[in-house]
């Protein structure tokens, strides 16, 4: 079976330039503090980088097998801790708007996140694989160990939830 | 959380709405809320610092140089030597049992058979005390030269001890007490030879009873048994000479069995030689007596007495030399044994044939199949034990993960 992680340190290097960003998205929404989130994506990246002859491309791309091994080393950090990881942080902005439009988008954007962290943990993390670290369901699937189907169901309740959250009266 | 959550077909379409904003691609009108939403999503995604981005790319460059600075959240797997070292364990404990095995296939029962055969009795035991000893011991010698008789059948006494000999002054070497004490020995000595030699042996036998001024009492050969022949011996061994007989005996084959017996008969003897003291005594007596009587019916009375204490002293005189033959003669019960395939690693002739080859190497071959066997009996439960162990633990930790994202 093909193994491009096996032979080629120029895929693994691929590999981190396509889910650099947003494997530190994810970790840095589960975690909620950049200092962690830091370590945890290091540290997935240095133990996908020593694993990668263990990677079978059989059971799942490339980023669904990083993704679990971050997923894993953030649980770990999270048990570690034993607390809930507030969402809101000192998340930079960088969007660009026009003048006009700046007042709305971010008042727009200050309630999605806002939302996002009065979700519960797991469905604040499908939303942050989903739409932060940009797997698809079946990657999603992989990550959480769970059937295709489930994922997208998992992720339509996730969307749902926050959509009542940024339509609730603050 | 595997059952399947089957979706509306309203969910369906929001959900392809998702899949559609993702890719950056046109939805409906009627979804651009959730088209917005995502776009949000996405510019809210937290973004690394250029600090840490440049520090993760100098790793990554450098394929992560440095590991034993970065934190560990999990220790090295460990147990993943358990398996290992298990099956180590079970080698170990299976060669021990096997090589136990193998090192009872000879029968050790007592000490070797040159070694000093019986101890003294204790001091002061009474007649009738006696102890006994048994023996085995895979000693060896050479076979002794082959002489073709298929059966025979010897006459009582083949070999003739000297009729008188001071014999009743050799005192049993384990009787080494101050005062002289009369002790009865025998043994019983099998042993075993290539089937083809069981009459040479026995006449190598005869030999050495003869060497040690020995009686053969009695003897049968015959080889129509399934055991491929046997010899029966009944010998008398002077008593002084025995230990050194039974050595020399125990030469001539593979010494398969041995026991030994001691009885001291001190008492008896004592008691006999007292009152023969006795009766000799009351003899001179009844002879001085008869010398002064005077009337017949004295005369009569006297010669009497003088044939019953006659007889007795007669009697004790039997008894005290029979008492005597058997402590100077030991009671020596020989069996040559003739064994199909004898002699283990070598053939009776000492060499090392082919054949002896060959059942070494199936034997080696038995004890390694012993010990896979045994090591597989140990490993594969353990192996079970330590699959089921890893799967419990690896479920454990991952129900231990999923429960960090419940709330605290």
């Amino acid at each position: 079976m093909a193994d491009p992680l096996n032979t080629s340190t120029q895929s693994f290097d691929a590999l981190y330039r396509d889910s650099a960003r947003d494997l530190y998205a994810y970790v840095r929404t589960l975690l909620g503090d950049d200092a962690s989130a830091e370590d945890v994506t290091a540290l997935a990246f240095e133990r996908a980088y020593r694993r990668r002859s263990s990677f079978d491309s059989g059971r799942g791309s490339q980023r669904g097998w990083l993704f679990g091994i971050a997923r894993n080393a953030a649980l770990d950090e999270l048990r570690r801790r034993r607390r809930a990881a507030p969402l809101l942080g000192e998340l930079p902005d960088e969007t660009t708007a026009a003048p006009d439009e700046e007042a709305e988008l971010a008042a727009r954007r200050t309630t999605v996140r806002a939302a996002l962290a009065a979700l519960p943990p797991r469905e604040r993390e499908i939303v942050a694989l989903k739409f932060h670290g940009g797997l698809s369901n079946a990657e999603l699937a992989a990550v959480l160990g769970t059937s295709e189907s489930n994922a997208g169901t998992r992720v339509h309740r996730a969307v749902t939830k926050l959509r009542e959250a940024c339509h609730a009266p603050s | 959380m595997r059952h399947r959550d089957p979706l509306t077909p309203d969910e369906a379409r929001e959900l392809d709405a998702l899949e559609r904003a993702l890719a950056g691609e046109r939805v409906a009108p009627d979804l651009r809320e959730l088209e917005e939403l995502v776009y949000d999503l996405r510019a809210t995604a937290p973004q690394m610092s250029p600090g840490f981005a440049a520090r993760l790319e100098r790793d990554v460059a450098d394929g992560f140089p440095d590991p034993a600075e970065r934190p560990r959240l999990r220790r090295p797997r460990r147990w993943v030597l358990l398996p290992a070292a298990g099956v180590l364990a079970a080698a170990l404990i299976a060669l021990v049992v096997a090589l136990g095995q193998s090192g009872s296939d000879t029968p050790v029962r007592g000490l070797a058979d040159s070694a000093p055969a019986a101890k003294p009795a204790p001091a002061g035991n009474s007649a009738g005390g006696a102890t006994a000893q048994s023996e085995a011991a895979p000693q060896r010698s050479a076979t002794p030269a082959p002489a073709a008789r298929d059966t025979l059948t010897a006459p009582a006494a083949v070999a003739a001890a000297p009729a008188s000999r001071p014999s009743f002054a050799a005192q049993p070497p384990v009787a080494k007490s101050s005062a002289p004490r009369k002790v009865q020995r025998a043994a019983e000595l099998v042993l075993e030879t290539p089937e083809d030699k069981v009459a040479a042996t026995s006449d190598d036998v005869i030999r050495t009873v003869d060497r040690f001024d020995g009686i053969v009492a009695s003897s049968s050969i015959g080889s129509d048994d399934q055991a491929g022949g046997e010899g029966t011996f009944d010998l008398r061994i002077p008593t002084a000479r025995l230990d050194e007989a039974l050595a020399a005996l125990s030469k001539l084959g593979h010494v398969a069995e041995r026991h030994q017996s001691l009885e001291d008969i001190t008492g008896s003897f004592t008691s006999a030689q007292d009152r023969l003291s006795d009766a000799r005594a009351e003899r001179r007596g009844l002879l001085r007596a008869l010398g002064r009587a005077t009337t017949k019916a004295q005369l009569d009375s006297l010669r009497a007495r003088l044939r019953d204490v006659r007889s007795t002293i007669s009697r004790l005189d039997g008894d005290l030399a029979a008492l005597r033959r058997r402590a100077d003669l030991s009671h020596v019960s020989l069996t040559v044994r003739g064994v199909k395939g004898s002699g283990g690693g070598a053939t009776g002739s000492g060499h090392w044939s082919p054949g002896d080859a060959a059942r070494d190497a199936l034997r080696v071959l038995e004890v390694m199949a012993g010990v896979a066997l045994v090591t597989l009996a140990i490993a594969v439960p353990l192996g079970l034990l330590g699959l089921a162990i890893a799967l419990t633990a690896r479920g454990l930790r991952r129900r231990g993960r999923e429960r960090a994202l419940d709330p605290a």
